[in-house]
């Protein structure tokens, strides 16, 4: 996927905010509806050759 | 038997294999889906066999015959195949062999052989024939003999059914590599397309063919496919236009001969349901359309003409149940309208020119309908499953069968996906609230990487990245009706509100409706300081299969910058 773009500015940081490394995990995303993705295209395949060697994306650029 | 050979012997191609049509189609060494055209010249084949005298016919020519020998011709089969006779609806045999019960599956009673004899073929002999055929001017037109196959099927068909089609297609020494289903086909054959974006989308195909309309709805995320909701209706289809055409030429027929009812008699139907498709096929590119049939019924000849209006009148009702599938169908992914990001019409009923700008004008402005009326680069909705198919041949021909199966397995196709979008809140107007900007949307399959540069305020200096879940609205606003606030005439007003069926009836008002997008649980924060004046900050987020996210911040440019991971949420059924 191509990088996007998104053109309204980030805020500021509020004052008095501080993590170690700049850094705070809040909450762990939602529970994930587990669904059927279709065996065809390309990007599948590529989806599924992750799968089947447990990699991850940048182990997959490698 | 091809079953046994491995992929370095394979000549594969993609195979539409309808109830009305087959098609079929080869990747070109460039790359190129194309669909081949059999010895008549036809790239639609129908789905029809017919025996004279011994003799098969296939495709056109055995259509022709529903005139003179519907009872030796076995049309519309392919639904029945792996099903068993009890289930069946046999209604669209009525005007060709009608399907048997044998063994509780479906058979046909036929005269296939010289002899005055009668067979009982049964539905998978049938569908060997018919796939042999295929193979055949396949194998003409490329020069080698094909013996594998991708075939589409229709998303509700059963294992029972593949099972069954997979069997006949072996029977006539084609190895079935993969079904796939018609709908992803047509997405396929439009995303391989060159400079297709793989953009995130919410594709509705709508599938009108002859005896059936499917519709389904398909996210599609950086070209990976989920299918969110689909459904099948057997009484909006091709034939109910002809249906129609039939009943207005019977009825003109009959004003010159009024004791000549050609709906009364076998041979004149089958005449009449040939040239009232003929008619509805030629309404779809010219503004009218002459019917001639010769001794049409009581040895007189027939001719008339009809214009486009005329047909789009009497077909009113078809239109509007078209539409309607759609709509029910966005409904039932509990999407809306709005979600939609581009709507795909396929089969061959979809170049009927009023199905597309009905559905164009049912939706909001910016949605894509990739129909002939609606777009000129659209393409030939007849071809979309044979092309899908033939791409997803090339695509694994080359695998072995056994590699093919395990990346269909449910290990490997159950995924999660993302309940909610996962974005960043950014600035606008209001300094106090956030703007959600989604980076992922809902529905996405994992493992995901999206990455995104976002502006900072004007002086730059130390910003906050706030990760989010958001959750899309509809908001429906009520603006007042400009014509009334300025005090137009009560005519006028009236005149308005003729557009379409409103349930509202207080027309003071008029609605609007935008997506918003809602925030909801923050999942991490990071801090990038000392951005310089008018920088950009890149932000980049990972979504691993059990849901643990890892994050980079960085100004763009610079090194290093901000990381950090957040849990797997705690899973009470596990991840796939
Ligand atoms: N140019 C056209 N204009 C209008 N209708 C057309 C046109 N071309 C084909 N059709 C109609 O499309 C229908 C066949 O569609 P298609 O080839 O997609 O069928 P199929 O998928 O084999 O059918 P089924 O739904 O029965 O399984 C027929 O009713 C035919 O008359
Ligand atoms: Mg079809």
């Amino acid at each position: 996927m191509a990088t996007a773009q998104i053109q309204l500015p980030l805020p500021v940081l509020p004052t008095g905010w501080s993590a170690e490394k700049d850094f705070k995990s809040v909450n762990s995303l939602s529970t994930p509806v587990h669904r059927e993705i279709e065996p065809v295209g390309p990007h599948f395949l590529a989806h599924a050759r992750r799968k089947r060697h447990k990699r991850t994306f940048s182990e997959d650029e490698r | 038997m091809s079953e046994e050979d491995g992929p370095a012997s394979r000549v594969a191609i993609g195979l539409s294999f309808g109830n009305t049509n087959s098609s079929i189609a080869y990747t070109s060494a460039e790359g190129k889906a194309e669909v081949i055209a059999n010895e008549e010249g036809d790239r639609q084949i129908p789905s029809i066999l017919s025996y004279v005298d011994g003799e098969q016919f296939q495709g056109a020519q055995a259509k022709a015959q529903l005139v003179r020998n519907a009872k030796n011709t076995v049309a519309y089969f392919r639904d029945f195949l792996g099903q068993e006779f009890k289930d069946i609806d046999p209604t669209p045999c009525h005007q060709s062999a009608h399907p048997i019960e044998k063994d509780s599956q479906v058979a046909f009673s036929i005269q296939d052989t010289e002899s005055e004899d009668v067979s009982t073929v049964s539905v998978s002999e049938i569908t060997t024939r018919h796939i042999r055929r295929l193979a055949v001017s396949a194998s003409d037109f490329l020069g080698k003999t094909v013996n594998a196959a991708v075939i589409t099927v229709p998303t509700n068909f059963s294992d029972a059914q593949k099972e069954a089609l997979r069997k006949a297609a072996a029977d006539a020494n084609i190895e079935v590599l993969q079904f796939i289903s018609e709908p992803i086909a047509a997405v396929l054959a439009y995303d391989a397309r060159p400079g297709a974006s793989l953009s995130d989308k919410v594709v509705v195909v709508a599938d009108f063919g002859g005896t059936r309309s499917d519709i389904a709805i398909i996210g599609s995320r950086g070209g990976i496919y989920t299918v969110l909701a689909t459904a099948h209706d057997w009484d909006v289809s091709g034939t109910k236009f002809d249906d129609k055409l039939m009943e207005f030429f019977a009825k003109e027929f009959m004003k010159k001969h009024k004791n000549e009812d050609p709906t009364k008699n076998d041979r004149a139907l089958a005449k009449l349901r040939l040239e009232s498709e003929a008619v509805k096929k030629a309404l779809s590119l010219g503004a009218s359309a002459s019917f001639s049939v010769e001794s049409l019924s009581g040895g007189y000849d027939f001719t008339n003409t009809i214009n486009r209006t005329r047909f789009e009148l009497l077909s009113t009702q078809i239109f509007a149940a078209m539409t309607r599938l759609i709509l029910q169908t966005v409904e039932k992914a509990e999407l809306d309208p709005l979600d939609i990001t581009d709507i795909i019409l396929a089969g061959g009923t979809s170049h009927i020119p009023r199905i597309a700008n009905n559905i164009k004008n049912s939706f909001p402005e910016g949605v894509n309908v990739w129909a002939p009326a609606t777009k000129s680069d659209a393409i030939n909705p007849s071809e979309l499953s044979a092309r899908g198919a033939a791409i997803q041949a090339s695509l694994i021909a080359d695998f072995e069968m056994e590699n093919i199966k395990e990346s269909c397995e449910p290990v490997v196709t159950v995924t999660p996906h993302l309940k909610h979008a996962l974005g960043v809140l950014c600035i606008s107007g209001d300094v106090a609230q956030g703007k959600f900007q989604p980076l992922i949307e809902a529905d996405t399959p994992t493992p995901i990487r999206r990455t995104a540069t976002i502006t900072t305020p004007r002086e730059g200096g130390d910003v906050l990245v706030k990760i989010v879940e958001g959750s899309r609205h509809i908001k429906v606003n009520k603006v007042e009706n400009p014509a009334k606030a300025n005090g137009a005439t009560a005519k006028e007003a009236d005149s308005d509100d003729s557009s379409e069926e409103e349930e509202d009836s207080d027309n003071d008002e008029e609605e609007t409706r935008e997506k918003v997008w809602h925030v909801g649980k923050v999942i991490a924060e990071l801090a990038v300081k000392g951005v310089k004046k008018g920088g950009k900050v890149e932000v980049q987020v990972d979504v691993r299969p059990d849901l643990a996210v890892s994050i980079i911040a960085r100004e763009v440019g610079a090194k290093g910058g901000v990381r950090g991971s957040v849990e797997a949420p705690k899973l009470e059924n596990g991840s796939a």
